[in-house]
């Protein structure tokens, strides 16, 4: 149980920055997922908490202890790895029990945790199976499993389930949420995939570049972005981002008040409609490009005059349009995220 | 390939049974010699047969040797021979591991020299040094001594090179579950690497013990007493006789005697030593 604190947390290789500068503060028993694409700097920052990178710049607090100059193993953290690390000689028991051993616990007490998380994790007949032997999913329970018996201030995840298929890793998602609610451990959970992000978190960390671009709830982080890189990033299929003039142009021009700075605006493709909803609206027109169903709603992607890409709405069902076909599209003045695109920030920023 | 074609398969055969037989008939010839009298031999036509005198010969080169060759008894020289080939094996291994692990998980300055530095010595085996080497063995008077015979033999690359190759197959995330979980670098050495790495030793004992145990220029330089000869160079002494015919059934009874010690590591280790070479625990 513990608080974690980044303090102005820099990391360069060489002469090239990988991290810029991160402040962070999880409270005791948070979950912060730490998102962003490949090469962002969320595995670095990651490590560094653990103790694996040096620090070149700021402090970390762990349980308001500075750990800048600790060892990994004097942090009283557990990690889990994206390739589970699991020692390929030893049996899960002893894989479990390696890290009490080096601590000096005494053999009951090893027992005992050995015991508990292998009830937890559903492990207990596979305690004597040599790593592998075990199928993916049963690897990331050990691996997990390692984690727990040590009962640490801290739990760190590194993309632990982007070695599963796809039907396991919902599966292991939901389990991991499910322990660390029960545990209550303060975790960091990196991670490259949104959805994972976004169910995981009580709070995002959206990074990019070295940089932290926004944190916040899953809902807050979704609802209003706070940069364009965020907007883009965060959602399937992507907000549309169009330029403001486009929009302002013609018959809209009465219904939409965006302040002077804003010349982009976003659009989430579930908040576009092509039949036309109460109050005030926002009408965009433009031709069918591609229908793409997936199942129970369709992608409809609409080139809208005077903009490049075509925007992406979603659609209940399977409208009875073919490409080629002009439409008109709706939107809600209030749904509209109004963006500048020299700074990449919000404008109406609070 | 499943081929039904009864030619072929009697070439095939034919072909191994040849081969066989060239690498057998010598070994078969020197265990019939060392099971005949002393003049069998000489008589023009080669016996190959087992003779009577098998107990007698192998008892008298265990027990006493022959005096008049300058060569001490057999069990003598295969005790050293042990020595020297298990003492050249353990610690070309200890170093080569212990070096390896510094090269591939540790960064310090000059590592990469310290790397190039251990690998070119692969270009310098003992026999191409070997005048240097005896100079200086010498002037440490290390002759006729354990440590004259094995010690310039242990320090070389080979082993090195190999637990390297080994060592970068290692996830890194390995030692750093191992950092993570409280290991110091000495004991995710011992506690990790050194159990992934048991087949790899097996092989590499196998190997060493051979090379240790065939070695012969170095022995019969550094060797002037005869209680530290080893046996490949003194079933030399035994046949190099000066004023007789050479006692060749004794000659065979230690060249037998000398052959086994090599062939029972063979076999013994063979499960762990195929299990080395063809794949590693992971």
């Amino acid at each position: 149980m513990a608080t974690i604190d980044l303090i102005d947390l820099k990391k360069n290789y060489g002469n090239v920055p990988a991290v810029k500068g991160v402040n962070l503060k999880v409270a005791d028993g948070e979950l912060i997922v730490l998102v962003g694409p490949s090469g962002c700097g969320k595995s670095t920052l990651l490590r560094m908490v653990a103790g694996l990178e040096t620090v070149t710049s700021g402090r970390i607090e762990i349980g308001g202890k500075d750990v800048v100059r600790a060892e990994p193993a004097e942090r009283d953290i557990a990690m889990v790895f994206q390739n589970y690390a699991l020692y390929p000689h030893m049996s899960v028991r002893g894989n479990l029990e390696y890290g009490l051993k080096n601590r000096g616990t005494p053999r009951g007490e090893i027992d005992r945790r050995v015991q508990d998380a292998a009830d937890i994790l559903e492990i207990g007949p596979l305690l004597d199976r040599k790593p592998r032997q075990l199928s993916g999913g049963q690897r990331q329970r050990v691996a997990m499993g390692r984690a727990i018996v040590r009962e640490p201030a801290a739990f760190l995840f590194d993309e632990p389930l982007s070695n599963l298929d796809a039907k396991l890793r919902v599966q292991m998602r939901v389990e991991i949420r499910r322990l660390q609610r029960r545990l209550k451990t303060t975790s960091l959970y990196v991670t490259h995939d949104q959805l994972e992000a976004m169910t995981l978190a009580d709070r995002l960390v959206v990074m990019n570049g070295g940089l932290v671009e926004q944190i916040g709830t899953p809902t807050e982080v979704y609802d209003r972005p706070a940069t364009l890189f965020v907007a883009g990033f965060i959602g399937s299929p992507p907000m549309n981002l169009i330029p403001a003039a486009s929009l302002s142009a013609g018959e809209n021009a009465g219904t939409l008040r965006l302040g002077a700075e804003t010349d982009i605006v976003g659009l989430r493709p579930d908040q576009l409609y092509i039949a036309r909803p109460e109050g005030d609206v926002l009408t965009l027109a433009g031709t069918v490009e591609l229908l793409e169903p997936v199942g129970g709603e369709s992608h409809l992607h609409v080139q809208i005059k005077g903009t490049e890409q075509p925007i992406i709405l979603t659609v209940q069902g399977r409208p009875k349009l073919a490409e080629g076909d002009t439409i008109t599209v709706y939107a809600r003045p209030e749904d509209i995220h109004p963006f500048n695109q020299q700074t990449g920030r919000r404008t109406d920023a609070n | 390939m499943v081929e039904n074609r009864p030619w072929l398969s009697l070439l095939t055969h034919l072909v191994l049974i040849v081969g066989v037989v060239v690498v057998v008939f010598p070994v078969y010839l020197a265990f019939i010699a060392s099971t005949h009298g002393s003049g069998d031999f000489m008589r023009g036509l080669v016996p190959l047969l087992p003779g009577p005198h098998m107990l007698e010969n192998y008892g008298r080169m265990l027990t006493q040797g022959i005096s008049t060759a300058g060569a001490p008894p057999v069990s003598i020289m295969l005790m050293n021979s042990t020595i020297i080939a298990i003492v050249i094996a353990v610690g070309k291994i200890a170093i080569s591991l212990l070096s390896a692990y510094a090269i591939v998980f540790f960064k310090f300055p000059f590592r990469l020299l310290a790397f190039w530095t251990i690998f070119i010595t692969l270009m310098l085996p003992v026999e191409v040094r070997i005048i240097p080497t005896f100079a200086v063995v010498a002037n440490l008077g290390l002759l006729n001594s354990y440590v004259g015979l094995t010690l310039p033999l242990i320090a070389s690359a080979t082993a090195t090179f190999l637990f390297r190759q080994f060592f970068l197959t290692v996830p890194d995330e390995l030692m750093e579950a191992a950092r993570v979980d409280g290991a110091g670098p000495m004991k995710f050495f011992r506690d990790i690497l050194l159990p992934l790495s048991r087949t790899n030793i097996a092989a590499l004992f196998v190997i060493l013990f051979i090379y240790g145990w065939v070695q012969y220029l170095w022995p019969l330089l550094v060797t002037t007493d005869s209680r530290y000869y080893t046996v490949v160079m003194g079933i030399k002494r035994l046949a190099a006789t000066a004023d007789s015919e050479p006692l060749w059934n004794l000659v065979m009874a230690s060249v037998i005697l000398a052959m086994l010690p090599p062939v029972l590591v063979v076999i013994f280790m063979q499960r762990l030593f195929v299990k080395g070479l063809v794949d590693t625990e992971k």
